[in-house]
């Protein structure tokens, strides 16, 4: 093993640690009932999810493509999507504020959002 | 090049093609986008330690390119562009410093390499860090996807067993 070996080992180990321990830190579960749906950087819903009724609705795209999204008992998730690869709909419903609900192909986040920016 | 190096080239393309396609049939049971094995990469890091910085690119991009038009995601290609010429140039770089017997740590590395690449294409077109909160989950499943497929390279590359169809 030479120096070189060992300062990569240490440098990934590093790494490894480091995002583990963001994991971590990032997993406490989210106070905040309030929710937004961004897609393209721009927040087109916004709701708060302790007071919304049931309810499933068509997120349309421009360039075409289209995300199912549910409410239901004050949890939200994707249902469906026209995407091939579907981790938006696998995801599930949005639990902690370090996963959001991810949709790359249409650029769509479902996230947690702060009281307070209401 | 000689027609012996390219058919070696194209089968090894070949080969890692195939993985890939068949590697997008495994149902994923981490839901977060841009977490996989990535079982191509045993072929990519065995193209680094066999075949010359040159060659391997070839067969990298021609493998991007054509896996993303095989696998019917077209979108996604600016993603793997970026983390496999990132994972690459990665390697190939840290090829020179690292022994024969750890050549899992530098697939490790080219996994950690890839995934930056790609956080940074998405941050890029969402124009948004709020993808970002998915990176340390794609950081510590690349070091043990990276490692794994690093190991396998490994004992090919230690083997030799491709070489023997000369």
């Amino acid at each position: 093993m030479t120096k070189s070996d060992k300062l990569l080992i240490a440098a990934i180990a590093l790494i490894f640690s480091a995002s583990v321990i963001a994991i971590i830190l990032g997993m406490k579960k989210s106070d905040s009932t309030c929710v937004e749906v961004v897609q393209n950087n721009r927040i087109i819903y916004r709701f708060d999810l302790s007071q919304e009724e049931n309810m499933t609705f068509r997120v349309e795209f421009p360039d075409g493509g289209w995300n199912d999204i549910k409410i239901e008992n004050g949890k939200i998730s994707i249902i469906d999507a026209d995407c091939p690869d579907k981790t938006c709909v696998k995801t599930g419903v949005l639990r902690s504020e370090s996963i959001p609900i991810v949709c790359l192909p249409h650029k769509l986040v479902i996230r947690f959002s702060d009281k307070e920016n209401e | 090049m000689k027609a012996k190096k390219l058919a070696r080239l194209a089968l090894l393309t070949a080969v890692a093609l195939i993985i890939f396609i068949i590697e997008l049939q495994i149902p994923n049971i981490i839901p977060i986008p841009g977490v996989k094995l990535g079982l191509a990469n045993i072929v990519t890091v065995y193209a680094v330690y066999k075949y010359s910085a040159r060659e391997t690119a070839a067969v990298v991009v021609t493998r991007v390119v054509l896996g993303s038009i095989f696998g019917g995601n077209i979108a996604a290609i600016m993603y793997s562009m970026a983390g496999a010429v990132m994972c690459l140039a990665g390697m190939l770089l840290i090829k020179r410093i690292v022994s024969m017997n750890f050549i899992w740590l530098s697939s490790i590395l080219g996994a950690i390499l890839h995934n930056t690449g790609q956080m940074i294409v998405a941050v890029l077109v969402m124009r948004s860090f709020a993808v970002l909160s998915v990176y340390p989950f794609l950081l510590a499943a690349g070091c043990i996807a990276g490692a794994f497929t690093g190991l396998c390279a490994q004992f090919l590359i230690k083997r030799g067993s491709l070489e023997k169809t000369d």
